[in-house]
């Protein structure tokens, strides 16, 4: 018995041992005698497959990655004489932390994405790589790869963010699809109110009324606010920006005057932003909890009916997974996009846009290797051959094509769709080095559909992008070259936190307390701050 | 004068019982909200929150059902089994000695010995070193660079220590007086007397295996060789990120459910084992925690 346990006990460890030691690899061991018996071939030897090894992050994070025989390996071997290795990096701080320890080692991978948790910081990390000699400049890629460039790399903005000391260094993927959040407005609780849309800030003030206090869904509760928010970005975020868009004073830095750049605070019209805030906090409209709601919070609450204004991302918005519960709990209910407020003094502006958008960079250690010119072979293909496998799969098998060239599902198996769940694998580098936002592309991605409780006929791109999109931005691009200040965490902070104490009425808004906090700023250097920033955007050539 | 003192020593003890009162509650009811979040149905989440009750006949498994039907769930699992398991092993193999020696005062070079790992207590080589150690031992995308780095734990080997010097020591010598050498002595007298303090620092290294997380994310580069916890991140990450993603992933359970599941998920397992060893346990950190 005992020996029978001795066995067995054995057994587990010796399992155990050997799951523990084994390096993953993706070739089945069989292969390898296979290739032993394999006669050397009497024409001219191949030229060894070049080993690339590359760091990017997953579209669907979820889904893992591509499996070891996925056919774009075998493709890319046999025709690009590439081995590709390709590693899933986390997102965020954890996928910056797993860089910078392979940094710190220089054992970077050959092509790898710059991950950090903003675009500010992908490009101060890129920098840092470059001043430590780890990062080779790509300026020769961009000849090797034609097409790629034509189609990827053709925002001379972008291009200049990676270049330093007039050399590129950086490969800017295009950024995701622009301007794609906008101001929204419930319309089944405008109509049951016999209201129309606030086009101003004080008809945004009256309609917030009625809607926390006219039951607007008629459920004969109170239960309902006029708009919901958190906090996302600089002070209060651009989830408000339909109230400081109507000042124009959208974002930390005024990119709307060029001849007055500086930090809007400065601007008097960011002062009666601040009081329309102020109006609107204390007109109890506003969802309460908005200072520290998640924003997963936030979507479960306009699932859950409680506010009729808000600023969403279109994809948010009508994707089923988010759609569906608030079709369900509300089959009357439709949110319809709405165009910026005009402020007092005659100012629309609808959000500021920043282009947000992926780096990847190639390093020394693999131009050393001579891979420079495998790495722009592999990127040039998949732009051009295999841009639809990297992208959506095979044809005729994930998706066809129509005669305009856009995707189509007809006669596809839906689990062989490539938007099925079980076809994301290998599709993971899509959002990062294949899509360049094509309409035929977008529609792919956003399709119309039915909604399954009410019936009605989703269509993202018509009704919500395209709207969104055709609204008055701010173009603040620049906004991605200005340096973190030296005292940043110190900075924001009190920037931070003196506008949330204002509008949540910790304290008096008066002329004498915003000199106060402005003081309190210039104390913690903003004045330098904003010299630096001008003079960045001046050498950039942003600023006259 | 008796009276006062007896009403005295009671209000102290109500006083304790309101003051351990009040404690569990702060312990139990965010655990309890995890609970109901992790088994509250879309719908009613949608409705109306999360509420503090859940009706008997409202609730559902989906969350836990959409993490564990994940295709990469069984992998990750054993992934996490197999580091946890190996991992305890290895520590135990390598504490149980170093403690054992530590413990015998006459040791030669016991007190620099001491001093050393003392050392690495309190100066952390910091995580450049130990990445750049593990890559150049050919450890990544090998589960040993999850396993060799924290295998020797100074805080468990002190406990450790501590106990097996309050075991007697006449066992000891009886024991080499019948002609046992060091590791008899500690392999069919010590070890013998020690299963509190074995079980206890097990659990400890099991725990602290079976959580590991940021490792993997660092030297783990193949995703089939990932743990549990990266898993459900990973999962986690991307229903928070639905608005980039066009397909219909999550369509069943609201985000912060699959959170809460996740969390109770990787909970489940230590929790199944602490009751079978709480009695070593308690025993196990109030004799190895305690110098006389």
């Amino acid at each position: 018995m005992k020996n029978w346990r001795l066995i067995i006990v054995s057994i587990l460890v010796a399992t155990l041992i050997l799951s523990a030691c084994a390096t993953a690899t993706d070739k089945p061991a069989v292969e390898e005698p296979e290739e032993a018996d394999v006669p050397e071939p009497e024409v001219e030897e191949p030229a060894e497959p070049v080993t690339i090894t590359l760091w990017a992050q997953a579209t669907v994070t979820e889904s893992g990655p591509p499996p070891s025989d996925w056919i774009a390996y075998d493709i890319i071997l046999e025709e690009l004489g590439i081995e590709l290795e390709y590693t899933i990096i986390p997102p965020s701080g954890d996928g910056e932390t797993k860089l910078n320890a392979a940094a710190a080692a220089n054992d970077l991978p050959d092509l790898f994405q710059i991950t950090s948790t903003t675009d500010a910081k992908n490009r101060d990390n890129l920098h840092t790589y470059y001043e430590l000699g780890l990062l080779a400049p790509v300026d020769d890629m961009f000849d090797m790869m034609p097409v790629r460039t034509e189609t990827h790399y053709n925002n001379e903005i972008l291009i200049g963010m990676v270049t330093f000391d007039g050399q590129i260094y950086g490969l800017p993927e295009p950024p995701i699809i622009p301007k794609r959040e906008g101001f929204l407005i419930r319309q089944d609780w405008l109509d049951a109110l016999g209201l129309e849309a606030p086009t101003t800030p004080e008809e945004l003030l009256e309609v917030a009324i009625a809607f926390t206090t006219q039951d607007p869904d008629g459920n004969g509760q109170n239960d309902t606010f006029g708009m919901g928010g958190f906090i996302e970005g600089p002070g209060l975020g651009r989830r408000f920006n339909y109230v400081f868009g109507a000042y124009g004073v959208l974002d930390l830095w005024n990119f709307i005057d060029a001849g007055n750049f500086g930090l809007n605070v400065r601007d008097p019209q960011y002062y009666e932003a601040m009081q329309m805030m102020i109006q609107l906090v204390e007109a109890d409209v506003i969802d309460p909890d908005w200072p520290t709601l998640s924003k997963d919070e936030f979507r479960a609450r306009w699932k859950q009916g409680r506010f009729g204004i808000m600023w969403e991302d279109f994809a948010a918005l009508t994707n089923k997974s988010n759609y569906e519960p608030f079709d369900k709990n509300f089959p009357e209910g439709t949110w319809t996009p709405l165009p910026p407020l005009t402020g007092p003094e005659g100012e629309a502006y609808y959000g500021l846009y920043e282009g947000k958008f992926q780096i990847f960079a190639v390093s020394q250690a693999a131009v050393d290797a001579g891979k420079k010119e495998a790495i722009a072979r592999l990127l040039e293909w998949i732009a051009t051959d295999g841009y639809y496998l990297l992208g959506f799969g095979e044809e005729g098998v994930n998706f066809n094509l129509d005669a305009d060239g856009f995707l189509t599902l007809d006669g596809i198996d839906p689990e062989q769709a490539y938007n099925a769940p079980e076809r994301q694998p290998y599709t993971q580098l899509r959002n990062q080095l294949v899509f360049y936002n094509t309409l035929a592309e977008i529609s792919a991605r956003y399709p119309n559909y039915t909604t399954e409780f009410s019936g009605k006929s989703m269509t993202p791109i018509d009704t919500y992008l395209s709207f969104f999109q055709a609204q008055n931005w701010v173009e603040g691009f620049a906004k991605k070259l200005i340096p973190a200040a030296d005292n940043a965490a110190d900075f924001e902070r009190f920037y931070n936190e003196g506008l949330l104490q204002f509008v949540l009425g910790q304290k008096e808004l008066t002329p004498e307390a915003w000199a106060e906090y402005l003081e309190g700023l210039d104390n913690l250097g903003a004045q330098e701050y904003e010299a630096i920033a001008t003079e960045v955007l001046q050498e950039a050539g942003m600023l006259p | 004068m008796l009276k006062t003192k007896t009403r005295g020593a009671f209000s102290f003890q109500v006083g304790i019982a309101i003051f351990l009162t009040v404690a569990l509650l702060i312990v139990v009811i965010p655990f309890w909200r995890v609970i109901v979040t992790a088994f509250i149905p879309l719908d009613v989440y949608t409705r109306e929150g999360v509420p503090f009750f859940l009706s008997p006949t409202e609730w559902t498994g989906e969350a836990f059902k959409q993490l564990m039907t994940h295709s990469q769930f069984p992998r990750a699992l054993w992934n996490s089994v197999v580091i946890t398991v190996l991992g305890v092993a290895i520590s135990m193999t390598l504490t149980i000695p170093l403690a054992y020696g530590l413990s015998t005062r006459d040791m030669p070079g016991r007190k620099l010995i001491m001093g050393i790992i003392l050392f690495t207590y309190l100066f952390s080589p910091g995580l450049i070193p130990v990445y750049l150690l593990i890559t150049g031992m050919k450890l990544t995308n090998n589960y040993l660079s999850i396993i060799l780095p924290p295998a020797v734990s100074v805080y468990n080997t002190l406990i450790m220590t501590s106990f097996f010097e309050e075991l007697p020591v006449e066992l000891k010598e009886a024991a080499r007086l019948d002609g046992a050498n060091e590791f008899q002595v500690l392999r069919h007298v010590i070890l013998p007397l020690s299963k509190p303090i074995l079980l206890t620092i097990g659990l400890f290294y099991a725990v602290y295996f079976w959580n590991q997380f940021f490792t993997p994310l660092l030297y783990l580069n193949k995703n089939e060789l990932l743990p549990l916890p990266v898993l459900l991140r990973n999962i986690l990450i991307s229903s928070s990120l639905n608005e980039y993603v066009e397909y219909n992933a999550f369509s069943t359970s609201a985000v912060e459910s699959l959170k809460a599941a996740g969390v109770l998920i990787t909970m489940i397992p230590m929790l199944l084992v602490y009751p079978w060893i709480q009695r070593y346990f308690t025993k196990g950190t109030l004799v190895g925690g305690v110098k006389e």
